[in-house]
């Protein structure tokens, strides 16, 4: 069997494009509120939802559809940051009931979201047309993806770098009572990462519902890559999750035509995430961080 | 249905899921270990047991055998795991239980992938109504959850449980007094493991068969609200959590029959018990009963000789 590789890499730039969106927040609350949100999977979740609710229901285009994703997304994202989490780490919650009630969070989003839609998947209806490019064949909604991630990747570098809130974030993420003794409210700036982080999670369920479908084990059919993105680029840390997005996306694509070339089923992709995630937690649980310092 | 056979079920399963929160109870209660993979175990047991029932083994062996390939598994786990933080340690286990289920799923040859395969009764009476088999199981199942609270207990009130109290509440000085982390973390593990996958091979073989939809990580969920609720470090606490969590779960799903709601129960049934996973970490961290004393004999003898030296003093 003659395989494609240019169409595999270019496969690898669409996931690892997708895992990076969703990761990016997952990273940064992770960094900042020191647990990791395994709600995160439900924030993807809304989003699919509500971008399906903006296109298919309302019948508004795409951007609309992402903008007001982020918007209410990000928001979900806020009130639980402010109504669950700050209390909870307020009355000195370990680690573990902090992760304990963000997967508590996790189920009352996911069953909010079946009860307020439906159970039954549901797809978009746009037909994005498929064009060849040399060996490569290509959809408008996987370009529409890469020039999302390749945006956000400009967007949040910029707003990490050289902006007053961005650079508060990294101060807080790295040394909370520091950044409180120089005038940053730090409270205010995990709001912002929450808002923010929350927002692109949603992006991330808009792109993989309209890739897929939405229902609401949508953003817990992607937890495993995601985590390993977070862990993989170390915690906290917006540039080694671009450098993770796109190895685990390569080493999921690649790993489809080994397992189709061995003749295992190709459902165990989202265990090469987990193989990934495994040894970095054992070899190397910072991550590639150490690539990345000044971030 | 009839309604004593309700009730009998009932106490079937609050002693099967009393079985995983105790073990869960020694994980986490105890020895402060975020299990969050304890569906992972609950599977392997009810997987080996229901392999091995279906060639034709005994099943005091299958039982035996799915403790002991859960323990095995649980301490292969606990390897690599236990030299990560607690966060680490969460994502990981939790990572095993979704990788794990998506093998039963997918291998077809193992035990019928996603339609699973039938398991025959542990013990089996010729002719027995449905009753008769419920109140067997009911023998069978607290049989085994009496054992294992007896071990558990026993586990708790000795130095061993007082050196894993000390390794939950600070590992370092835990360490320095010359008690391994990783040694007492690992048994931890292994342990739980074995009544986690005891109880999966109970759960089977009641349910008469083994279906990879059996396993989701609301299992785990479910085991750590009835720990939470009940009180983490208190066995009584944990067996009262389990009883709660599954009388509130019955009592939801008896009551959507007759009451007529605009949300689906069964979503409206998760959104709730998450509410109150919450509530409880917010305002009753320590759950309903509090974690118990250390009841050791010097204790009893401190106490009983400062009331026999009040005495000989009035």
């Amino acid at each position: 069997m003659a395989v494609n590789w240019a169409q595999v890499i270019f496969n690898s730039v669409v996931t690892g494009s997708l895992y990076l969106i969703g990761a990016v927040g997952l990273t940064l609350t992770y960094g900042l509120s020191k647990f990791p949100n395994f709600a995160h999977a439900e924030l993807i979740t809304i989003g699919a939802f509500i971008g399906y609710f903006v296109t298919e229901q309302l019948g508004l285009g795409w951007p609309m559809a992402l903008v007001v994703a982020f918007i209410s997304s990000g928001l979900v994202g806020f009130l639980c940051c402010r109504g669950i989490f700050q209390p909870l780490a307020r009355r000195g919650s370990s680690i573990i009931h902090l992760m304990v009630a963000s997967i508590a969070l996790g189920f009352i989003l996911r069953h909010s979201v079946g009860a307020a839609w439906t159970w039954k998947p549901l797809y978009f209806t746009t037909h994005w047309s498929a064009f060849d490019v040399g060996p490569l064949r290509i959809t408008g909604l996987w370009l529409w993806l890469i020039i999302s991630a390749l945006g956000l990747s400009l967007v949040m570098h910029l707003f990490l770098m050289y902006t007053k809130m961005g650079k508060a974030i990294r101060a807080s993420s790295s040394n909370p009572a520091l950044a409180r003794a120089s005038g940053i409210n730090v409270d205010r700036v995990i709001w912002v990462t929450w808002f923010i982080g929350a927002g692109l999670a949603a992006v991330a369920g808009v792109f993989r519902g309209a890739d897929t479908q939405i229902w609401p084990m949508t953003g817990w059919d992607i937890i495993l890559p995601v985590f390993a993105v977070a862990i993989l680029g170390g915690i906290g840390n917006f540039y080694g999750a671009i450098a993770a997005a796109f190895i685990i996306g390569l080493a999921e694509n690649i790993g489809v035509v080994g397992l189709m070339a061995l003749g295992v089923s190709t459902t165990y992709r989202i265990g090469i995430a987990f193989l990934i995630l495994i040894v970095t937690l054992i070899v190397k649980p910072e991550g590639l961080a150490m690539l990345f310092r000044r971030a | 249905m009839d309604p004593l056979l309700y009730v009998l079920d009932l106490v079937v399963f609050i002693g099967i899921f009393g079985i995983v929160s105790l073990s869960l109870n020694l994980e986490f209660g105890f020895a402060g270990l975020a299990n969050f993979g304890k569906v992972a175990f609950f599977l392997i047991g009810a997987y080996t047991y229901a392999l091995l029932s279906q060639v034709g083994v005994p099943f005091y062996l299958c039982l035996i055998a799915s403790a002991v390939v859960s323990a095995i598994f649980g301490l292969l786990i606990s390897l690599p795991a236990l030299r990560l933080r607690a966060d680490y340690l969460a994502i990981a286990i939790l990572a095993f239980g979704e990788i794990l289920r998506l093998i039963v799923k997918s291998e077809d040859w193992l035990a019928g992938g996603d339609w699973g395969i039938t398991v025959a009764p542990a013990i089996s009476v010729a002719g027995a109504s449905h009753r008769v088999d419920a109140l067997i199981n009911i023998g069978l199942v607290y049989f085994c959850l009496l054992i294992f609270f007896f071990i558990i207990q026993l586990l708790a009130n000795s130095p061993y449980g007082r050196a894993m109290r000390a390794i939950r509440e600070d590992e370092l000085a835990a360490e320095v007094m010359g008690k391994s982390r990783t040694k007492f973390k690992a048994q931890a593990l292994m342990i739980g493991s074995a009544m986690a996958g005891v109880a999966g091979a109970l759960y089977v073989q009641y349910q008469y068969s083994v279906l990879p939809g059996m396993f989701m990580p609301m299992i785990t969920f479910t085991v750590w609200i009835m720990v939470l609720l009940g009180g983490p470090g208190n066995n009584w606490g944990v067996l009262l959590g389990a009883t709660l969590v599954e009388v509130f779960e019955r009592g939801t799903n008896i009551a959507k029959d007759y009451i007529d709601l605009p949300v689906d129960p069964s979503n409206l049934q998760y959104i709730l018990f998450g509410a109150l996973i919450i509530f409880v970490l917010l305002y009753r961290p320590q759950g309903i009963l509090k974690e118990s004393k250390i009841r050791s004999k010097v204790q009893r003898l401190a106490f009983n000789g400062r009331r026999s030296a009040k005495n000989k003093g009035s």
